[in-house]
């Protein structure tokens, strides 16, 4: 069996996202954005409460806990030394209302998302993209160049980047906008496991 | 002649530095054996990407991952070592110099608990813990910075005369719980016994010990090939989207204590970092992983 491969362009059309399978390899072209903030994601969830305004708009987008660090350059505009995913479920409890609420079409990260924010997915037409941990080089060579900086006054890996990417990736789908997420279903799996396993220890013990 | 500041200053910088550029060859070697016989289509492409990934980063002399984590070393104090350094001002200064001359820079990843600032320095930065050692005329010390995905699933319970049964469940019950939030495969470092500190110190310990080694002790051999059995029978694979592939070892020591038995399970994520150094009296250092 082989991979099926993607090759998107951004921004990703719900059909684009829908035609997405629990396992596809992607790679995206076009705009993304990126932070790696828990501050952000709050300040995000303010936007939606009307406490400010979105620094960019957001609604078709694909939004990625990625943290980056950034340079300026002598022309003045920054330039992304490397970046590299966090682990998305730290933002568990942003996630769920953050997609509806800002219209996302693809978030992703590292370690996925909790079911609730699945749930969130199917309903909006809305898939989560793994990015490999320990892939800073990987990801960054599919950076074009950043064009745009939200919310500057925060540190830079908790800003908001607004990313021009060529074949970014491979990513890999880990929550369809079917309702399937490859994280659920491997927890699940070890739990059911669990009892077999131990059993198997303890023969292999002797006892 | 005996060892100087300068010379532990130069150490700290540079194993720090290395730590972040290059994953180590037993991991690399673990990670292409664990091509050959994992089953899952999508691990196998994962492992092939951490493969490129640590490839790649050492090629170009750049970081494999952007979280550089926070500072930490251990110093093992040979009894033969002839010593005229400050081990601790000079393993700060160290430090301070490399993150004020690193190519590339590292994020800002040292985090006040109490107020959630985060800076390059912060109190008891760098984290290093002083060992002696009889019978050895150097001194060595490894570093391997600590991230957030490495750090935050290790844990451990205190149990009072617990059966084997119980620890290995506890054991597998931690890995359970980390799931693939840790980017496996990990190495799994694990310690029974001893007090809470030391027995947290053990684990922390095994976590370095070198993929691919046999424990001394044939109990813990055979409790490490359980481990290992077991926790990749869980079936979270590689960056958990499901496989063969969770940990590439479980590594097991223990220490006696009292009834009270603590038992401590400690990760280190699939890029393994850590470096080492051993540094004589007459200049010479031997650079390790
Ligand atoms: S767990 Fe390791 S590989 Fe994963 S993001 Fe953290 S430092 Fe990088």
């Amino acid at each position: 069996m082989t991979l099926r491969e993607h090759d998107l362009t951004l921004p990703l059309t719900e059909d684009a996202v829908r035609a997405l399978n629990v396992g596809d390899i992607v790679y995206l072209t076009g705009e993304i954005f990126a932070t790696a903030g828990m501050p952000t994601h709050d300040r995000l969830l303010g936007c939606l409460d009307g406490v400010e305004d979105l620094p960019f708009d957001l609604k078709g987008g694909a939004l990625f806990h990625l943290g980056s660090l950034n340079e300026e350059g002598e022309d003045g505009a920054l330039r992304i030394v490397y970046m590299n995913p966090t682990t998305s479920t730290r933002f568990n409890a942003h996630m769920p209302r953050l997609i509806p609420g800002l219209g996302l079409r693809a978030t992703g990260g590292k370690g996925g998302l909790s079911a609730e924010s699945a749930k969130a997915m199917a309903e909006a037409g809305c898939v989560y993209l793994a990015f490999l941990g320990g892939g800073a080089e990987i990801i960054t060579a599919g950076i074009r160049r950043v064009t745009g900086i939200g919310w500057p006054e925060m540190i830079s890996h908790y800003r908001i980047a607004r990313i021009e990417v060529d074949r970014l990736g491979p990513l890999t789908v880990g929550i369809d906008a079917h309702g399937n997420s490859i994280y659920d279903r491997t927890t699940a799996a070890a739990l059911d496991k669990r009892q077999a396993i131990l059993e198997e220890m303890r023969k292999a013990r002797g006892a | 002649m005996a060892i100087t500041d300068e010379m532990i200053l130069h150490a700290t910088k540079e194993l720090y530095s290395r730590a972040l550029r290059k994953v180590p060859e037993d991991a690399k070697a673990a990670l292409a054996q664990a091509m050959t016989t994992e089953t899952d289509e999508t691990a196998r492409h994962t492992l092939e990407l951490q493969l490129r990934s640590a490839e790649l980063a050492e090629k170009k002399d750049r970081f494999v991952c952007s979280d550089s984590g926070v500072p930490v070393y251990f110093v093992k104090v040979g009894a033969g070592a002839e010593l005229k350094c400050d081990f601790k001002t000079s393993i700060r200064a160290g430090y301070e110099e490399l993150v004020d001359t690193i190519e590339p820079p590292m994020l800002k990843h040292v985090t006040n608990p109490l107020t959630l600032e985060r800076s390059y320095h912060g109190k008891d930065m760098p984290i290093v813990s002083y060992d002696f050692e009889s019978g050895i005329d150097y001194v060595e010390i490894i570093c391997s910075p600590k991230a957030l995905g490495s750090g935050r699933w290790a844990a451990m319970e205190l149990f009072t005369f617990p059966s084997l049964e119980e620890i290995e469940t506890y054991i597998l019950d931690v890995a359970i719980k980390a799931g693939a939030q840790h980017c496996p495969p990990v190495v799994m470092g694990v310690g029974i016994g001893g007090t809470f500190d030391h027995c947290a110190g053990l684990a922390k310990k095994q976590t370095l010990r070198k993929i691919g080694t046999t424990n001394p002790d044939p109990a813990l051999a055979a409790m490490e090939e359980r481990l290992f059995r077991a926790v990749n029978a869980l079936g979270f694979g590689p960056m958990g989207t499901g496989g063969d592939t969770t940990v590439l070892g479980v590594h097991v020591d223990y220490a006696s204590g009292h009834g009270f038995t603590p038992v401590a399970v400690a990760f280190n994520c699939w890029i393994n970092r850590r470096t080492s150094v051993k540094i004589w009296g007459d200049g010479r250092m031997e650079w390790g992983e």
